[in-house]
Parts: structure tokens; C-alpha cells; sequence
């Protein structure tokens, strides 16, 4: 019997390592393993995303450019719908078609019986106040408030760029981003999106088993408010965009307007443009299709996205630099030699104002023979390739080639070649000139702005601002203001070009002389007591069809600046394929100046005539 | 023998009554917290299911009041006419309306009683008095894989058989798989009075074999080496073969000559035996489960996983268990096992637990775990210090019942066992299960009481 009485420690050994094995169990699922905690907060919580409204962008005088205005999204709980519900009435009443209400119905049941889906995104308020009173028919279905953008002036569509849904690499790129959310795709909306989009809020509710909210859970302590993005305030002079994008109707091209005293962009055109209020809300896939098929580009932003030939505007610069280089002195004269380059008919040019007053182009073609080929070597080669690296580096101390670090997406910045350059990559990669395979006799096109530079209408505006400052600049910027931050100080810093204040007096008295004195190219662009000082240009253009270059009608440049002393506003103003500069950016640059200064146009005669030119292309007209 | 009145109340064992009292608190402030309804917040209110819960617990103390008056020899003599009482009850509620499919409740207005439950009580008392007047023979049977064997088993025990085989019957025809798993419980008291000594360690081995075959029975391996395909429960029967293979080596090289013959004879035996078990176990799981039962089973081998539609009664008792954490989310602040949210399903009866564990995290789930384990030990310590046989049967039968529906309950709940719908003893929502629980304690207190005047 003794053998049997031990059973006990049997039976209590099991009794005892049974609960045990529970204990460890119990502590390994409520303690070690979070699995079961993400389970049950997945079960009983329902996280409610609030979505802020983006912040206000104005204008440099307060006038409202981007606002906000309340969408609707219908979404639905399938759990909580009516069995036998309505579809036939309900997708009319949502105005979509019966296939794509049960498409969305089966996608919203195959994510979840619990959780909603949407249905229909976005519905205008003026369509809503049709549906809402609607809804209570229809259970589980309920719509949520969203902002989008609406645009009170339909203007400036380039510097405010659009939005539209998040891709996968702005999810993958930032966590704030979850599917379907609203991201700034170009423009302002895409260089301030972390500034404009504020922080999402979140409400943590717990729903019962059939999947209705019941409390709040923990009364809310885990729950955010949604935050306002801050407002931006731009450098954009909203009146003077409106009326400079007026100008520009029915031409292609670009305009930009800085301030010299501090590098603001008071005006970005391109032309043609579009109402940005196209690109909201549902309406943006259509018309974002629409207007990326138009021959005209209108959705390419020539201003921040092209680089064109200076043209003659350069030869301001190859004067600074010459004199800079003590190569030529302020009364050089050199002859109007058309064996070398090409030119019109004018009066011997004595000195560097009368050479950009009539911009002679043999003048500056000798102008820069001598800052490319200063005989610091034997070598003619050697020594064009010591040139024409002190001569970039020049043209680089404008801001030329160089990022100048502006607040907009994808600015493409001009070129300027080098030694390097025609060494090793032109003509072409392949088959390059060559080390001392070139000379000044080479590459004297860039003296009129020819040949390979390149500059973006930006830069264009700068070199003007550069002009009116006598030699510095600062970094063309949109940003203003930013509520509860700082303009970056890199926007407040002065450049200084290498040539120095002095030598600008002469340049800029022959830009003064273009617009006012007879023999002047840009006497269009005169206005009375105005002061306007400013350089024509027109670079020629090639385009390639079916593998052979043809040349296209010149490209009409002009920059300014005005008032002479004391300037104000600085414009590059670029008019594709319409000749001569002097003939329409001209005046066009006038009208703005005049504008911006006064606040009017007296000379109604000239404003008509460019309202109502059409300069665009007989063969990229768009077909109706 | 016996004292006067004074004397009914000295030799009680205040410890087991206090745990009892604990553990009937802790289980109304539970299923208040689990069914509160702020439209019905009176504790006593009868039309909530904690207030019916105390009126149980009044009514189950009444019972116990009169139990500690009467004489302890009158509830040995009343033994056989309670099984027998409720032996009927367990037949006349086959013919009464099936509520959810099963005929296990007679209703009485918005009260119910299920006589399955009170039936543990009769069984108990049956057979503990049948036991005590039985005691196994000395000598028992030298255990042989014969039919003779088999026969000399049944015979010689065929009354102890009947006591459980008929309330087991019973149940099952209800259908309640729950309690008839609860009669199982007896083998731990048959274990302690001497009977089949190994039965433990065979079932053991077999609950192992079987998981193991249930586990790979439709799945395949190939072979290595030789690359053949071969089905799970070819995978076993080779193993069981190596295993056997193993134990020959080992016997034939440490066991002396003369003793090897009976150890070579059990080893075939055994593989042999083994290797039919492993076919039973695969035919009779296609054969007598029915597919939820099935689906259960797989559920908690993880062959499947269905968290949102059949697992969703454990996948909800899981979470709400796991998402406790150590200290727990408080009283009332449960966010899935509690009254209004309704994730996890018979949340004041069979999953109780997960309320508790919700809202007193490891701490509370541990202590309550290891409350049972102390009541269990406890009631061992007080069945051994019997010198009544009668009375040492009886405390087994009540530990036997209380573990296993502790094992079970809690098992469930954490995944170690199937959903089988039983009661946590004494916690859980359920005027029959209380009634029960405390009509078990309650006599054991008062036999026990009088283990100083009962010699025998
Ligand atoms: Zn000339």
C-alpha cells in the first residue's frame, strides 16, 4: 500500500505542472509578445485619420493666391449597411455608374467587413448639398470632409504647381504619407509641401465586435488635433502675374520680374498657361490628360524648365569683363568688320556705351577675342583654353550655370562652357575638339550669345538685376514670409560679381541709350520719365525634323531694369519664334515696368497692339 | 461519536472556506465587470447576470448551511439515492425542448438549471461510496495484452464502470461533450485508489501520438535520401519502427540475457499497438468527429487559421488576453472581453477568464491561475489526512472535477486546449456550475470536518 499512498506526489505534481505551464504561457502572451496587443488594438480600435487643411499661400501684398475649399468623400462600413439597400438609387444619387458602385462595393468587402472604404472621392460642395440630406437612407455609408485647393484668380498656374495623390515613392520616401493622401506635385505647393501641409490629427475610438464606434478610447488622450499647414507668404505680385500673364496671351515664352534690391520674384510667366483651377479634385485626371496632350506644352514651365540662347544681351557682360580684365578700356572702339560677323548698318561705335547702344556684333566679337586670347601663352591654343576659363569664371560670379539655390522644384540653370568642355565633350563626346584642338576663331559665337551657353530666363532676370545693382545680386527667390519660420539666409546674402561697380557705369549708360536715343534697338520699350535701361537680343533656334536642323524664326529677348537710378524691378522677357527682340519683349517689358512703377499704362496704343498680337506659331496652332 | 451543535463548527477547515469566499468575490466583481450595463447598475439587480450570480451563491450557501447541520453519515447513506435522483433528472431533460441544439436545461421563469452539472455532485458521491466499500483486490492482475486480460478487467470492476458509464451516456445524448470530458476526471481518483497503475503514463503517451498523427496526418515529407514521397502517417509509423529499432539495440546490449525475453515481447507489443493506435486515431477522427469539432481541433494544432470567421472565438479570447499586459487595463476598462464592446463571445461564462486577464493583466491571470493550484493542493492535503476512505475518494472526485475544468477553461483561452464550453469553477456566470462548485466544497468542508470521529 505504501506504493499506492505515493500516487499523491503524482496527482500533485500534476496539479501543480499544469498551472504552471499556464503561467508561463499567460506570461509569455500578455508580456513578452506584442503580437497579441497589435491583434486586439486591431480588433477594438478604429483609428479615424482628420486631415488639416493646407496652409494659405498669398502674395507679397496679402492677396489670397492658393486657398482651401471643403470636399466630400463618401465612404462605407459594409458591416453597418442595410441587406436589402438601394444600389440603382444610391449610385445615381452618387452619380457614378451602377458597374463601378458594385466595383467599389466588392473592394470595400474584400479590405474590410469592418473598416471603411471609399466609394466616391472628392464631390464638390455644390454637388453635396444635393446628396447630403441623402445619406441618412443609406446605413454604413457616410462621407468625410477633405480640403482642396481652389485658386481665387485663375493665374500664376507654373509657381503654384498642382497637387495630386501620393505614389509609392512619396510613401516609401516619408511616413507621414499613407495611400490616397494629397501630395504638392511642382511649384510652390511641391517646395513648401512640408511647410503647407500641416500635421494630420487622430482620433483613437473603440468599436464594438460589429464594428461601431462606441468611446473614445482612453476619453481621448491619445488623440491629435489636425494642425493647419502654415500660411506662405511669396515674393509674386499677384497683379502685376495677372496682368503680365494678359500680355502674354496668344504668345509663347516666358517672363520673369525680380526685384534688384532683393532677389524676389515679383512675376514668373510661361506662356501658355492654364487655369490652375483645373488641376484639382476629380477634375485632375482629365485635364491634367488634356492639357499634357496639347502641342503647345502648356503644362511645360518655360521660365524654370528652359534655357535658351542669350543672344546679344550677353554682350553686356563680355564689356564688364573686358574692362574688368583691363583687356579694353571704356572708349575702346573697334570696326564694324561684317567679314567676321554678321551685322546691320549703324555708325562706327566709339566705346563700350555706344557698342551695347548699337549692339554691334564685330565690336564684341573683338571685345572678347581679347579676354579669350590675352597672350599668356605662345601657345594660340593653350592660351584660348586660359582664356575661356577666366572668362567662365566670370560669367559663373553672375550666377550664370551656377545653382542659385531658388525655392522651386526642378529649376534647370543655364551653361557655360569651358576648356573642359570643348575638350572633351564637343561637338560631340565621341569626337571632341580636342586639348589645343580650338581657339578664340573656334568659339567667338558666345561672344553675341550664340554658340553653347545657355541661360534660363531666370538667370536672364538676374543679369538685369546684376545691372541695375552695378554688379551684385542676390538669390531669386519666392519665399517671403513663412508663418512661424524664417526666410532662409541664403536668400539674404549678397553675391558680389567680380567686376566691380565701376566698369557698370558705361554698360549701363548704353542700356539706358537702347531705350531712348535714336539708334537705339529697344525704342519701343521707352516710357516717359521711366528711366528704363535695356539690352535686346534674338538667339536663333534650331529644331530637328526627320534628322536635318532647321532653323526657326528667332527667339525675341529683352532684359531691363528700371528706374536708371535707384532701380526697381528687373525683367527677362523671352518671346519664342516672334524675330527681333526689340519688336515684342520689348514692349512688353516696358508695359510691366510701367505697370509696376505707376500703377498704369498711358500709352494704351502700344499695350493694345501686344494684347492683341498672336505670335503663336501657324504650325503648332492647336487643332480645333 | 458525535458532539453537541457547538462542536459542528470546530473542525472546519476555515482556510478552504475562506478560499471559497475569495474566490465567489472575485468572480461577481468579475462578471459585473464583464456584463456592466449602465441602464442596470444595481449589484443585486436579478434581471443582470451578476445579480443572479449572488442569488446562486445565497441560495448554494442555504444548501451549505444545512449540510454543515445534518450528520455526515447521512449524506454517505443518502449517496447512492442522489445519484440515483439525478441519474433521472439526466433522462427526463432528454425530453425537453433542445435550446442551442443540445436538451440540457430545465427552465424555471428566466432561470435555468442544467442537471448535467449537478450530476458531478451524485457521481461523486456514488462512487466515492462504492469505492470505499470496494477497495481494489491485493493482488491485482498481472496487466497482459490478451482479450482474457480485458475480460477479468471488466468484470471484476463492471460496477465502478457502470456508475460512470451511465451519467456519461446521458450527457451525450444531450449532446454535452463538455461534461461528459468532466466524467474523464475520474481516472485521477481511480489512479489514487490503485487501479491501473500505468493508465496515466499510457494515456500520456497515446494524447502525444495522437496530436502527433493528427498534426501530419494529411501533410508529406520526402524521404531523404531515397526520394519518395511519403504520406504523414507512414512518417510515424517509421519512426515509431526506428524507435523500436532503438530499444532492441539498447536492451540486447544493457538488459541480462534472462530478462531480456518479457522486455523484447512488451517492445513488440507496445510498437505494434502503437502503430494500430496511430490508423485508430486517423480513422476515428474522420469517422466520429463531426467538422466543427474537427475545425476546433485543427484550430488549436494551427493547421488552420481562420482568425475572423471559426478560429474567432479564440483569435478574440487571445487578444483580449495577450493585450492585458503585465499589469493589466483596470476594473472595467476592458476594450475587448467587456460589456459593451462584445468581442469576445460568452465573455461572463466560458471565456470569464479573458475579462479578468484583460483588465489584471499577468498579475491577476497568474494569481488566479495559481489560486487554483493552491485550492487544488490544498484539497489533496485535506483528502490525505482523511482516515475515512469515503471521504479521501470524495476529495479526489472534487479536485479531479475542479482541475479539469480549470485546465480546460483557462486552456481554451490561451490555446493549450479546444474550445470545449465548461464553466470556470465558482467565476464564471452559471447558477448550476455555482451551485455545483459550491455543493462539492461545501460537503468535502463538512466530511472533512468530522475526520476526527470518522475512523472508516
Ligand atoms: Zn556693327
Amino acid at each position: 500500500m505504501r506504493n499506492i499512498d505515493n500516487r499523491k506526489y503524482v496527482i500533485a505534481l500534476i496539479f501543480i505542472m499544469i498551472p504552471l505551464i499556464f503561467v508561463v504561457r499567460l506570461f509569455y502572451m500578455q508580456v513578452v509578445d506584442d503580437k497579441w496587443k497589435e491583434r486586439a488594438a486591431q480588433i477594438s480600435e478604429n483609428k479615424v485619420i482628420t486631415y488639416p487643411a493646407r496652409g494659405i499661400v498669398y502674395d507679397r501684398n496679402g492677396q489670397k493666391l492658393i486657398s482651401n475649399e471643403v470636399y466630400y468623400d463618401i465612404r462605407v462600413i459594409p458591416k453597418q449597411m442595410d441587406e436589402d439597400v438601394d444600389s440603382v438609387s444610391l449610385a445615381k444619387l452618387l452619380d457614378i455608374s451602377l458597374e463601378e458602385y458594385t466595383k467599389k462595393m466588392n473592394k470595400a468587402r474584400d479590405y474590410s467587413y469592418r473598416k471603411s472604404s471609399e466609394v466616391v472621392r472628392q464631390i464638390p460642395p455644390d454637388e453635396f448639398a444635393d446628396i447630403g440630406p441623402e445619406m441618412y437612407k443609406y446605413p454604413g455609408f457616410f462621407e468625410v470632409e477633405r480640403t482642396l485647393r481652389i485658386y481665387p484668380k485663375p493665374i500664376a498656374a507654373h509657381v503654384l504647381g498642382y497637387m495630386s495623390e501620393v505614389d509609392s515613392s512619396d510613401i516609401k520616401r516619408d511616413a507621414y504619407y499613407k495611400s490616397g493622401d494629397m501630395i504638392g506635385k511642382s511649384g510652390i505647393e511641391k517646395s513648401y509641401e512640408q511647410v503647407l501641409r500641416g500635421e494630420k490629427g487622430v482620433k483613437y475610438y473603440l468599436q464594438d465586435a460589429i464594428g461601431i464606434e462606441t468611446d473614445r478610447y482612453e476619453d481621448g488622450a491619445y488623440d491629435t488635433i489636425a494642425q493647419q499647414g502654415k500660411s506662405v507668404t511669396l515674393t509674386i505680385d499677384a497683379d502685376l502675374q495677372e496682368y503680365g500673364e494678359e500680355l502674354m496671351r496668344n504668345k509663347r515664352g516666358s517672363i520673369v520680374v525680380l526685384e534688384p534690391s532683393s532677389g524676389e520674384v515679383l512675376t514668373m510667366i510661361s506662356s501658355p498657361t492654364y487655369d490652375p483651377n483645373l488641376l484639382v479634385g476629380r477634375r485632375l485626371g482629365q485635364n491634367y490628360g488634356e492639357l499634357a496632350q496639347d502641342t503647345l506644352l502648356p503644362l511645360l514651365n518655360r521660365s524654370a524648365n528652359s534655357t535658351y540662347p542669350p543672344g546679344s544681351t550677353f554682350k553686356t557682360l563680355m564689356a564688364l569683363i573686358a574692362m574688368q580684365e583691363g583687356v579694353i578700356t571704356e572708349e575702346a572702339s573697334f570696326p564694324c568688320t561684317k567679314s567676321l560677323v554678321g551685322c546691320h548698318n549703324h555708325p562706327t561705335a566709339r566705346g563700350v556705351s555706344d557698342g551695347v547702344k548699337m549692339s554691334c556684333n564685330p565690336y564684341f566679337y573683338y571685345v572678347t577675342r581679347k579676354i579669350i586670347q590675352q597672350g599668356k601663352n605662345k601657345s594660340h591654343f593653350a592660351d584660348a583654353a586660359i582664356g575661356l576659363d577666366i572668362w567662365a569664371e566670370y560669367l559663373h560670379s553672375f550666377g550664370l550655370g551656377e545653382d542659385m539655390k531658388t525655392d522651386f522644384p526642378a529649376m534647370r540653370y543655364g551653361f557655360i562652357p569651358n576648356t573642359d568642355f570643348y575638350d572633351n565633350e564637343f561637338p560631340s563626346k565621341s569626337n571632341p575638339y580636342g586639348k589645343f584642338g580650338w581657339a578664340y576663331s573656334t568659339i567667338y559665337s558666345n561672344s553675341i550669345g550664340q554658340g553653347e551657353v545657355l541661360v534660363s530666363p531666370l538667370e536672364m532676370a538676374n543679369i538685369a538685376c546684376v545691372m541695375a545693382n552695378r554688379g551684385h545680386f542676390y538669390y531669386p527667390h519666392f519665399v517671403k514670409e513663412i508663418e512661424d519660420g524664417d526666410v532662409p539666409s541664403v536668400y539674404t546674402t549678397k553675391r558680389k560679381t567680380k567686376v566691380e561697380p565701376k566698369y557698370f557705369d558705361p554698360v549701363v549708360d548704353g542700356m539706358w541709350r537702347v531705350v531712348h536715343e535714336p539708334g537705339g534697338t529697344a525704342r519701343r520699350a521707352r516710357v516717359d520719365s521711366l528711366d528704363i535701361c535695356g539690352k535686346t537680343g534674338t538667339a536663333e533656334n534650331f529644331k530637328m525634323y526627320n534628322g536635318k536642323r532647321h532653323q526657326l524664326i528667332d527667339h525675341s529677348i529683352f532684359i531691363a531694369f528700371a528706374p536708371k537710378d535707384d532701380p526697381k524691378i528687373a525683367v527677362s522677357v523671352y518671346i519664342e519664334n516672334s524675330g527681333f527682340g526689340g519688336t515684342w519683349a520689348a514692349p512688353i517689358a516696358s508695359l510691366l515696368i510701367e505697370q509696376y512703377l505707376t500703377g498704369e499704362i498711358k500709352d494704351t496704343i502700344k499695350e493694345n497692339r501686344i494684347l492683341e498680337a498672336d505670335l503663336m506659331p501657324i504650325r503648332y496652332q492647336k487643332k480645333k | 461519536m458525535r458532539g453537541g451543535n457547538d462542536k459542528i463548527w470546530a473542525d472546519v477547515d476555515w482556510v478552504l472556506v475562506g478560499m471559497y469566499f475569495l474566490v465567489v468575490v472575485l468572480g461577481v466583481s468579475n462578471v459585473y465587470s464583464s456584463v456592466y450595463n449602465p441602464e442596470k447598475p444595481g449589484l443585486f439587480n436579478l434581471e443582470t447576470e451578476h445579480g443572479k450570480q449572488i442569488m446562486w451563491i445565497g441560495i448554494a450557501l442555504f444548501i451549505g448551511v444545512i449540510i454543515m447541520i445534518v450528520d455526515g453519515s447521512l449524506i454517505r447513506k443518502l449517496s447512492f439515492w442522489a445519484y440515483g435522483v439525478l441519474v433521472l433528472l439526466l433522462v427526463l431533460v432528454l425530453f425537453t425542448e433542445p435550446i442551442n441544439g443540445a436538451k440540457s436545461w430545465f427552465g424555471i421563469g428566466s432561470f435555468g438549471i442544467q442537471p448535467s452539472e449537478v450530476a458531478k455532485v451524485g457521481v461523486c458521491l456514488a462512487l466515492s461510496a462504492h469505492l470505499a466499500e470496494n477497495p481494489p483486490p491485493k493482488t491485482p492482475l498481472t496487466p497482459r495484452i490478451s482479450i482474457s486480460y480485458l475480460m477479468a478487467l471488466v468484470t471484476q470492476n463492471w460496477k465502478t464502470v457502470t456508475i460512470l458509464a451511465i451519467p456519461s451516456l446521458l450527457v451525450l445524448l444531450q449532446p454535452d461533450a463538455g461534461t461528459f470530458i468532466i466524467f474523464t476526471s475520474f481516472i485521477l481518483v481511480l489512479y489514487r485508489e490503485g487501479y491501473a497503475g500505468n493508465v496515466l503514463l499510457f494515456l500520456l503517451v497515446a494524447v502525444i501520438i495522437a496530436v502527433i498523427t493528427l498534426i501530419v496526418a494529411d501533410s508529406s515529407f520526402m524521404l531523404p535520401l531515397l526520394k519518395i514521397k511519403m504520406g504523414g502517417k507512414f512518417g510515424i509509423v517509421l519512426a515509431l519502427l526506428f524507435i523500436g529499432l532503438a530499444f532492441y539495440l539498447l536492451i540486447r546490449n544493457f538488459v541480462l540475457k534472462r530478462n531480456r525475453g518479457g522486455l523484447y515481447r512488451a517492445l513488440v507489443g507496445s510498437i505494434i499497438v502503437s502503430i494500430l493506435f496511430v490508423n485508430f486515431v486517423e480513422w476515428g477522427y474522420g469517422t466520429f468527429l463531426d467538422d466543427h469539432q474537427k475545425e476546433r481541433i485543427e484550430l488549436l494544432l494551427g493547421k488552420m487559421e481562420d482568425p475572423d470567421g471559426k478560429g474567432y472565438n479564440v483569435n478574440r479570447a487571445k487578444a483580449a488576453i495577450g493585450s492585458g499586459g503585465f499589469a493589466g487595463k483596470g476594473y472595467q476598462k476592458a476594450t475587448l472581453a467587456n460589456a459593451s464592446q462584445k468581442h469576445v463571445p460568452m465573455q461572463s461564462t466560458d471565456f470569464i477568464f479573458c475579462t479578468w486577464s484583460e483588465e489584471r493583466g499577468f498579475l491577476g491571470s497568474a494569481f488566479l491561475v495559481i489560486f487554483y493550484c493552491v485550492l487544488l493542493i490544498k484539497i489533496v492535503s485535506v483528502a490525505e489526512r482523511q482516515r475515512s476512505r469515503y471521504t479521501r475518494i470524495f476529495a479526489y472526485c472534487v479536485a479531479g472535477i475542479f482541475f479539469y475544468h480549470v485546465m480546460i477553461n483557462v486552456g481554451m483561452g490561451i490555446g493549450l486546449a479546444p474550445v470545449i464550453g465548461i464553466p470556470l469553477p465558482l467565476f464564471s456566470y452559471g447558477g448550476s456550475s455555482v451551485l455545483t462548485f459550491s455543493l462539492l466544497l461545501f460537503i468535502l468542508i463538512k466530511l472533512d470536518s468530522e475526520r476526527k470521529i470518522v475512523l472508516q
